[in-house]
């Protein structure tokens, strides 16, 4: 074994063992030393409040950002004049990488991208199926056939399976279609720095104005090919369908990522993202033998750049499907794969701090910064629900009537319920910022689903323990393990038509 | 804290808030936050672990709890004579090691008072107090002269007994639909016990020597007659008698023997058990047909000792015989 294959292994096994290690720990403390496991809870549950509370101000204040600029012409801004020349020569490259998403996924998505408020001659979409599936070719003819003369061009090309040190992710898939698209831009004389390229999800639904608010962050950016361009991804396509804790999980997703938007120095792309094609070319494309890509691409870049590269929050809504099936049990299922799969991320700690480790230009406490946010991210993703609901009321039942008669003992359940009044007060919060991102409710389905949107909430202590930090230890411990995961994609296609975006043209050609 | 900020003309064109607005903004949210956290994790602790902050020597000191938690709930509680706004059940924290006087007081019921004594750092749980009503809520059941009852809760039922008009009376158990439901036989001698049968249609009482069954219900299979049937035991002294589950048997236990009898005219003993001169104690378990009984016997060392035995009498109830029956010192 070489080192750096053991540096490799011993930073995988870092946050499965610190996760795991204080779950043990306070499991002993609350058989051995309850007092102390009831003290350490007690913080832990302070701080926690400290935390919601903190967090939910953030969200209100990228909740009203994302309103204000809500519905906002980006297009005649971008036309300014101190951009107009600059923004003639912009194009926007689309990448859908799709593993076997059928044309009924993907056709909204493409009428999104073309009732877009944004020159279509400047807009070129790439197709890239997986070559195995074997339904691609038919697929790629009929939506070329329907969207043709919707956008300066639209292509489809077909990953080939097995390529050399490749593993089957979308990451090499995406690099696939960029490649090709590498080719169509050389052929034409475009150059790669007026081209933004944009990486979707085969279901990813743009607003209107999304490519006149990306072009314009572009513009005004002081380093625009240093920094990645995030949308607010909502799962707004079928959420009024979706089974009421699937959309809870869904709904706390968009606003984790709204809450993201404004920690800047912690902001990493996430799903569908932005950046400019000659980054990506420079950065030598997304990686292919990884699951996580939307968050590596970032680290690559990071890197690549020594620390000066940055993540641009659009508040602009890009819209996606809820992951369910056809019974609760199913579509617990799929949620629980796709919540592992994001958890999975953590697969980027040993790539990000090994890659410090080989960096002189960038500043240690950027790079100490930067691994402690990583690394404190998914070990409070894994721990935080297993800690509040879980080893809360053990040293309760472990303690005995030692414990129990200790004012310790008495007070630990009233802070604990503190706790969870001041949860609930942030609930509600939640529970009204989640309204306003809804789209409107369709006439298919009853007006009574307002009233069990409101009382579905009460299930979120469940949920995230289930949903929540389950799925984040069954990662790490994968990883700590070395039983790496492979990419499995989440299952949908089950779509309402139109949700935001709600006027495609019925005929694109 | 961090200080990547959005730059460039689009900062200017937010609104009111500017992106560099909002991350001061939020910048000063995140130290308010850890100062509000570094300013109330030591009180919180404190508060948990039962200290208390004296503000006039700025020193903490351990204290301790009492827990108040009464039936019914809502008593006023005078803690060392003083009343105290809380009602139970209530908590009083921040008490110094120490005796307190605690008085409980609710309108129309007794007071409670007692010393409660406090450790630092625990708490003094007072939590099994009943306070009891001044005037208790009586209500009186039989509606005729009677000289005895029983009370079958499960069949929600009351039986009485008349001893001077030799009649027997039911209601349920709030003294409706009282009435007279058998004759008891006439100058019976001292009635020593009585029981009702499990299915509620016979009744026996017992003296020393004579047992008689009276029948409640005339539409039981086996009544014979409106007057009870007597069954006689002139030379053993009846010590108890138990209804067998069947409701039909007796087990009647006597200063000589055990023995299993039908509640028919007639009817002859089957006995199961020969006991041994002594004071016998037994218990029926009705539910398994168990019987529990204690006869004295006789050791290697000569001395006697009293030793408990259990005799089932369920299964193999038909299939006694009196050659089967042997004492048990045979």
């Amino acid at each position: 074994m070489n080192r750096k294959f053991i540096l490799k292994r011993f930073l995988e096994i870092i946050p499965g063992g610190i996760s795991w290690g204080l779950i043990i720990t306070l499991v002993f403390l609350a058989i051995f030393k309850p007092v102390a496991c009831a003290v350490f809870i007690i913080i832990f549950d302070f701080y926690w409040i400290i935390r919601t509370v903190y967090l939910t101000l953030l969200l209100a204040l990228a909740h009203h950002r994302l309103s204000r600029q809500k519905n906002k012409d980006w297009l005649r801004l971008c036309q300014d004049k101190i951009f107009s020349r600059r923004w003639d020569r912009l194009y926007q490259l689309v990448i859908f990488p799709v593993y076997n998403e059928g044309p009924e996924v993907l056709r909204p998505s493409l009428k999104a991208l073309a009732a877009s408020h944004y020159p279509k001659d400047k807009i070129i979409v790439v197709l890239t199926f997986e070559q195995r599936n074997p339904g691609a070719k038919e697929n790629a003819l009929k939506l070329e056939s329907e969207f043709a003369g919707a956008f300066f061009t639209q292509m489809s090309t077909f990953h080939p399976d097995g390529l050399p040190n490749e593993a089957r992710t979308k990451g090499a898939n995406a690099t696939w279609g960029a490649k090709f698209a590498r080719e169509f831009l050389d052929n034409r004389g475009i150059h790669y720095e007026d081209v933004i390229i944009s990486c979707f999800d085969a279901d990813t639904c743009v607003e209107k104005e999304y490519f006149g608010c990306l072009s314009y962050n572009f513009l005004v950016s002081d380093k625009p090919h240093q920094s990645s361009y995030q949308p607010m991804p909502v799962y707004n396509n079928n959420i009024w369908q979706a089974p009421g804790f699937a959309r809870i999980v869904e709904i706390s997703g968009s606003f984790c990522q709204m809450i993201e938007s404004m920690r800047l120095e912690k902001f990493v792309t996430f799903s569908s993202h932005s950046m400019s094609f000659k980054t990506l070319v420079d950065i030598d494309y997304w990686p292919v033998n990884m699951i996580s890509d939307d968050s590596v691409i970032y680290w690559k870049a990071f890197l690549f750049y020594n620390g000066d590269y940055r993540v641009v929050p659009l508040y602009i809504t890009v819209s996606m499907d809820v992951a369910y099936a056809r019974n609760i049990f199913k579509t617990m299922g799929v949620q629980y794969r796709q919540k592992r799969r994001w958890a999975w991320g953590v697969e980027n700690f040993p790539f990000v701090v090994s890659g410090f480790l080989s960096r002189k230009h960038i500043p240690w406490f950027i790079k100490i910064r930067r691994s402690f946010h990583l690394l404190e991210s998914h070990v409070t993703w894994a721990v935080w629900a297993v800690i509040l609901v879980l080893i809360g009321p053990l040293p309760l039942f472990f303690g005995g009537a030692f414990f129990n008669q200790m004012a310790i003992g008495y007070n630990l359940p009233k802070i604990t319920g503190m706790l969870v009044n001041f949860t609930l007060f942030t609930s509600l919060v939640w529970i009204v910022l989640s309204r306003s991102i809804l789209p409107p409710r369709p006439k298919t389905v009853s007006w009574f689903k307002n009233i069990v949107m409101l009382i579905e909430w009460f299930s979120v202590p469940f949920v995230i323990l289930i949903l929540g930090s389950t799925p984040a230890i069954d990662a790490q411990t994968r990883l700590l393990l070395g039983r790496y995961m492979e990419f499995n994609p989440t299952q949908k296609g089950i779509k309402c038509y139109n949700v935001k975006n709600g006027d495609f043209p019925e005929n694109v050609k | 804290m961090p200080a990547i900020l959005e730059k460039g003309p689009a900062a200017d064109k937010y609104g009111p808030l500017t992106a560099r607005a909002f991350q001061r903004l939020r910048t000063g949210l995140f130290y308010l936050s850890v100062a509000v956290f570094c300013a109330g994790l030591p009180f919180i602790l404190s508060f948990a672990l039962g200290y208390k902050f004296n503000l006039h020597t700025f020193k903490f000191t351990k204290t301790g709890i009492i827990f108040i938690k009464t039936q019914p709930e809502g008593v006023s509680i005078y803690f060392n004579n003083k009343l105290l706004n809380d009602k139970t059940p209530a908590s009083i924290q921040e008490l110094l090691p120490g005796s307190y006087n605690i008085r409980l007081e609710l309108k129309n019921h007794y007071p409670w008072r007692a010393d409660v004594e406090v450790e630092e750092g625990k708490v003094s749980r007072v939590d099994k107090v009943i306070l009891f009503p001044l005037r208790p809520d009586l209500q009186q059941l039989n509606q005729k002269k009677i000289s005895v009852f029983r009370a079958y809760p499960q069949q929600r039922a009351i039986y009485y007994l008349d001893k001077d008009e030799a009649l027997v009376y039911k209601s349920d158990l709030n003294g409706e639909n009282f009435q007279d439901i058998a004759s008891l036989p006439e100058n019976f001698p001292e009635i020593t016990g009585w029981e009702v049968s499990p299915d509620q249609a016979k009744l026996f009482l017992f003296g020393a020597h004579q047992i008689a069954v009276a029948y409640l219900d005339s539409s039981d299979v086996y009544a014979y007659s409106d007057s009870p049937i007597i069954l006689d035991y002139p030379r053993r002294k009846i010590c108890k008698v138990f209804w067998h589950s069947d409701s039909y048997h007796l087990v009647v236990v006597t200063n000589k023997d055990i023995e299993v009898i039908e509640a028919r005219p007639q009817a002859s003993g089957v006995r199961l058990v020969r006991l041994n001169p002594g004071e016998v104690s037994v218990f029926y378990d009705g539910s398994e047909d168990m019987l529990y009984f204690t006869d004295p016997q006789r050791d290697a060392d000569n001395l006697i000792y009293n030793n408990l035995y259990k005799m089932e009498i369920s299964p193999n109830l038909y299939n006694f015989r009196a050659d089967h029956a042997g004492g048990l010192n045979e």
